[in-house]
């Protein structure tokens, strides 16, 4: 066996706490020395507090018990992400994290809706989704194993505390082995020979070497960019947004399983219901809005009293032109920005630590062979089309409006969105296809929830679905309607169950943390 | 105001066009689609032997082919597996079984294990592993059965086929569906003021409207040839070979159920067995070898050659736009590719699924044409890498052809996907791919092409595992594929007749 692979991580946080465990906990611990760099007075930004299911794969992989982590973390389920007021001021239509109906002889559920809506014969589409219904009234409980039922038929993620996230992973990767030292990165050595990064100098003088860096440290991206200057590609012109405002509050009634996403003039506000606090948040362009202003209408749209002062972030929307980039791999912020919109931060981290994870190899740590660029150019490769799916779909929210007299929105509605996605919506709208891929992010009942949700109607569904009788049909179609609606009357309430499930384990100190 | 696909005209003779009508018909029978087809005959643009993926079972189901039947009338053989022979230089041989080698450890397919023990110098054999690499090999074949993570149930199969019995099964399949048969040839198309077909003329004056034209007419691409003057992707740098001989040879008593193909200076030579014959041909280049010396080799193979010999000339490449205005093309017309990977009828039949799929609201919508032109040219793209892996791994053999052949660029796709492997043994697989991870890796492991490196979780994962430990399993398998029918008697004995796989 070759030596220990030494890595370290440059900044704490949800990505730099992330990396340390899933590495320390995945590569055993003779093949792998990590050390964790934060520094307490840089703090964290605490990206996220909405997660995607996926997560619950990273728990796996990494051995998290997931109770534990919730009653650590102050979380909440999540089935769904409610959005208000996107197409229309009024609308409302919950992004699931689960499917519609399902396929009958090989045609997906949605064209017998739109056959049987055509009759007059339909109920409205959320009402064949278990996890909406659920959302809707505010019940939880967890899937069924069995395929064929109706509970089968979701997925969940978690709403939490990023900064008692972040603390929760530290635990556990240092209970595994994994070093942390606080102090401020002041210098960053790179090797004469190849340009890799050898050492960083904290403030105290002393150095860290490694062979592998993962740079953890925010959007300014301490070792990515201001290191190895690995360029960035700038989304703004699809994605404007470009600052946010956030703010916890007091809880007010019921703890509702899903994040709420609500369109503003100038952007959006996020609510993220938590055990313990409610987390909000205003995302906007600077061109359209003024921080005071976007602040103050953030103060004035909570459900409960404020808990703090906003605090303000500035971002860039876009990718690192490489993550991975001679032996610095970029995760988190550092990597790359796409508004929380979908809760996809925390996704985008596992994702790069996932697939780093999957492509390190046993060759020795050289240039040629750790640092492959056969193995880097295919990672590489692989983040951009997790980003580049995502960020269509973003477009889609911003794109599929009807708002008018907002700057942003009449912007956003009116501008050329990626031919990727042009194709993809004019497919919609011709014969309610949507396109669909093997890997990355978002299968076809998100598409569907936005486009329906965002009234992007089709003006055709699939020949095939004219396939059966339109009693038939009917008569399906009932049938899940009231499979789904019995199975939600039998599920407890959402805060009923997390009181048996993974109560928080005292009245956690309320923190200003950042989503 | 647009109108409904009413009326499909197909133009074509041979296994797709028939598949084609047949689909369509069953698909649309809701809305009473009328589906003619304009039987051009045999346009010999195929070879008389055919061999298929194991997708052939899943059309035959989509249109009401029961496989005791097609089996008993058609003289078709099943088939496990190709064994290609002095692909890598002469005296080698490797198996493509279609099936799993062994099974997956945790979440890791088994061939990482393979990798790790021939790094470590150990010779460990992925057809040890595979129940229908042994059965192949032992002249054994049964069906699958049991759960789906047995080894009982760890392959599928596929067939060898007689072009022309077969044809006339899906024809007579195809009418009684309600396919009408209109036999022809095309004289000339008729165009509507926008450039979409109205309906072809065929010699002797006869008409056929349609609201929707597909060309299934081999090479020639009769009708797609006057739709569009069709910007092709041109493969024959890569693919050299533009010819293939074929002919029927007698049969041989109890032949494996797999297809054997034997590399030679200028191509390849197959055998592709039937349940009283065997079809033989030759694949190969005509810059590198005459069409005599071609035939000559051919005829060394087998003795008692019977019946007229085929020759076929092809250039590989594909159509850039394979649905142009109302008009599809399918099979040949759309894409010309040596018949290696024994995909051919494979990829016409994703280009008819994803018709079926796709089945344009109005005849004048092109939307659903941009759609599947960037599917199907991703599949076709897939097809043609994995064809051309086969020239692009491990030894080559020796001759003038092999070494010109590697002295041109990889597509970048294929080069991606061979660096990665190499780098650090992993098989990426892009959206659209009609040949999944294993097949890559009994590609890759036949070649004795190793990586520099595995995964550094999978060694760590994997290093416990001894062939020692495995050396039950492999036993099992043994005695497994030994218990089994012999091929031939299967294929004679075809009915519902119980499987001898014994239980393990």
């Amino acid at each position: 066996m070759r030596q220990p692979l030494k890595v370290v991580v440059v900044g704490g946080g949800t990505a730099g706490w992330m990396a340390a465990a899933a590495i320390a906990s995945v590569l055993r611990p003779e093949t792998r020395e990590i050390h964790v760099i934060e520094s307490s007075e840089i703090g964290i930004v605490g990206v996220g507090e909405a997660t995607l299911p996926h997560l619950r794969f990273f728990n796996k992989r990494i051995g998290i018990d997931e109770r534990e982590l919730m009653a650590k973390t102050q979380a909440t389920f999540k089935l769904g992400i409610e959005f208000r007021d996107w197409a229309r001021p009024g609308d409302s239509y919950i992004h699931p994290f689960g499917a519609y109906g399902s396929r009958i002889a090989g045609v997906p559920f949605h064209n017998y809706w739109l056959r049987a809506l055509a009759q007059g014969q339909a109920a409205p589409l959320e009402e064949y989704s278990l996890p909406i219904v659920a959302a809707r009234m505010n019940r939880f409980a967890l899937p069924s194993e069995d395929p064929t039922a109706v509970m089968s038929t979701f997925g969940y993620a978690f709403q939490f505390d990023a900064s008692l996230y972040a603390a929760y992973l530290r635990g556990f990767a240092e209970s595994r082995g994994v070093r942390r030292t606080d102090g401020k990165i002041v210098d960053i050595r790179l090797r004469g020979t190849d340009g890799f990064v050898e050492s960083v100098q904290l403030a105290d003088g002393s150095l860290v070497s490694g062979d592998l860096f993962i740079d953890c440290s925010g959007f300014r991206g301490l070792l990515i960019e201001q290191a190895l200057k690995t360029g960035y590609d700038e989304w703004t012109r699809w994605l404007p947004c470009d600052r946010a405002a956030a703010v916890p509050c007091e809880n007010a009634g019921p703890l509702t399983p899903y994040t709420r996403a609500t369109a503003r003039e100038a952007g959006w506000q996020w609510r993220i219901p938590l055990q313990h606090r409610t987390g909000n948040g205003y995302v906007y362009s600077s061109s359209f809005i003024s921080d005071d202003e976007a602040g103050s209408k953030l103060l004035s749209r909570l459900d409960g009293k404020a808990l703090a002062d906003p605090r303000f972030l500035r971002f860039t929307a876009g990718r690192r032109r490489k993550t991975w980039n001679r032996n610095v791999v970029a995760v988190g912020l550092a990597g790359g920005f796409l508004e929380p919109l979908e809760s996809t931060s925390i996704y985008l981290i596992q994702i790069a630590i996932t697939t780093l994870l999957d492509y390190l190899t046993d060759a020795p740590l050289t240039q040629a062979g750790a640092f492959d660029p056969r193995t880097v150019d295919a990672f590489n490769r692989w983040i951009e089309m997790e980003y580049d799916r995502v960020r269509d779909f973003l477009i889609l929210h911003y794109h599929a409006t009807e708002r008018h007299d907002e700057p942003l929105w009449d912007y956003c509605r009116t501008m050329e969105v990626p031919d990727t996605l042009k194709h993809k919506m004019e497919l919609f709208r011709h014969r309610a296809r949507v396109v669909t891929y093997k890997d990355g992010l978002f299968l076809e009942p998100s598409w569907l929830a936005v486009y329906f949700g965002q009234r992007v109607m089709p003006t055709a569904w699939d020949p095939l679905a004219d396939g059966l009788d339109i009693s038939d049909v009917s008569a399906r179609l009932q049938a899940v309607h009231e499979r789904v609606q019995s199975a939600v009357a039998r599920m407890p309430a959402h805060e009923e169950f997390l009181e048996k499930y993974c109560p928080a384990e005292t009245p956690a100190v309320t923190r200003n943390v950042l989503t | 105001m647009n109108s409904a696909v009413r009326n499909v005209a197909i133009v074509g003779g041979g296994p797709v066009a028939w598949i084609a009508a047949a689909a369509l018909k069953r698909a649309f029978r809701h809305r009473e689609l009328e589906v003619v087809v304009v039987d051009c005959g045999n346009s010999h643009d195929a070879p008389v032997g055919r061999w298929t993926l194991p997708s052939q079972r899943g059309m035959h189901a989509l249109i009401g082919i029961k496989e005791v039947d097609f089996l008993r009338r058609t003289g078709a053989t099943f088939k496990l597996a190709t064994e290609h022979h002095g692909w890598h230089g002469a005296g080698s041989r490797f198996m493509h079984p279609h099936g799993d080698i062994g099974w997956k450890l945790g979440a890791t397919p088994f061939y990482k294990y393979l990798l790790i023990q021939q790094l470590g110098g150990h010779d460990e054999n992925p057809e040890d592993y595979s129940l229908a690499a042994i059965a192949a090999r032992l002249g054994r074949f049964a069906r699958p059965m049991g759960e789906d993570n047995e080894l009982t149930s760890s392959f599928t199969y596929a067939f060898h086929l007689d072009e022309a019995a077969y044809t006339a099964y899906l024809q007579e399949h195809a009418m009684a569906l309600g396919v009408r048969r209109v036999p022809g040839s095309l004289a000339d198309v008729a165009l509507s003021p926008i450039g979409n077909v109205t309906a072809v003329n065929l010699v002797g004056g006869e008409q056929i409207g349609g609201d929707l034209f597909l060309d299934c007419s081999g090479s020639d691409a009769v009708l797609m040839g006057r739709v569009s003057r069709g910007a092709r992707d041109d493969w024959s740098a890569t693919l050299p070979c533009d010819r293939m001989w074929s002919v029927r040879a007698g049969a041989v008593d109890n032949p494996p159920a797999m297809t054997l193909t034997t590399a030679t200076t200028a191509g390849w030579l197959w055998r592709s067995p039937l349940a009283d014959s065997t079809m033989v041909g030759h694949v190969f280049s005509s810059a590198h070898m005459s069409e005599d010396e071609a035939f000559a080799q051919l005829q060394q193979t087998a003795s008692d050659l019977a019946g007229k010999s085929l020759l076929n000339r092809f250039m590989s490449g594909r159509r850039r736009l394979f649905w142009e205005r109302n008009c599809v093309a399918l099979g040949t017309a759309a894409v010309e590719l040596e018949p290696l990977a024994g995909a051919d009828l494979h990829l016409a039949q994703l280009g008819i699924g994803t018709l079926i799929e796709l089945f344009p609201i109005a005849a004048e919508s092109s939307i659903e044409a941009s759609e599947y032109n960037r599917v199907m040219g991703e599949q076709a793209d897939a097809v043609r890498d994995f064809t051309l892996a086969h020239y692009r791994v491990g030894s080559v053999p020796v001759g003038e052809f092999w070494s010109a052949l590697r002295s041109t660029p990889l597509p970048q796709r294929l080069a991606e996907k061979f660096e990665l492997y190499c780098a650090n043994a992993r098989i990426g697989l892009l959206d659209f791919e009609p040949f999944e991870e294993v097949d890559w890796a009994w590609l890759l492991l036949g070649a004795e092409v190793l990586p520099d490196a595995v995964e550094l979780q999978v060694r760590t994962q994997l290093e416990a595992v001894t062939p020692e430990q495995l050396a039950p399993v492999r036993t099992h398998l043994e005695r497994l594929a030994a218990s089994m029918p012999r091929h031939i008697d299967y294929v004679r004995g075809q009915g519902p007749q119980k499987s001898h796989a014994a239980k393990s």
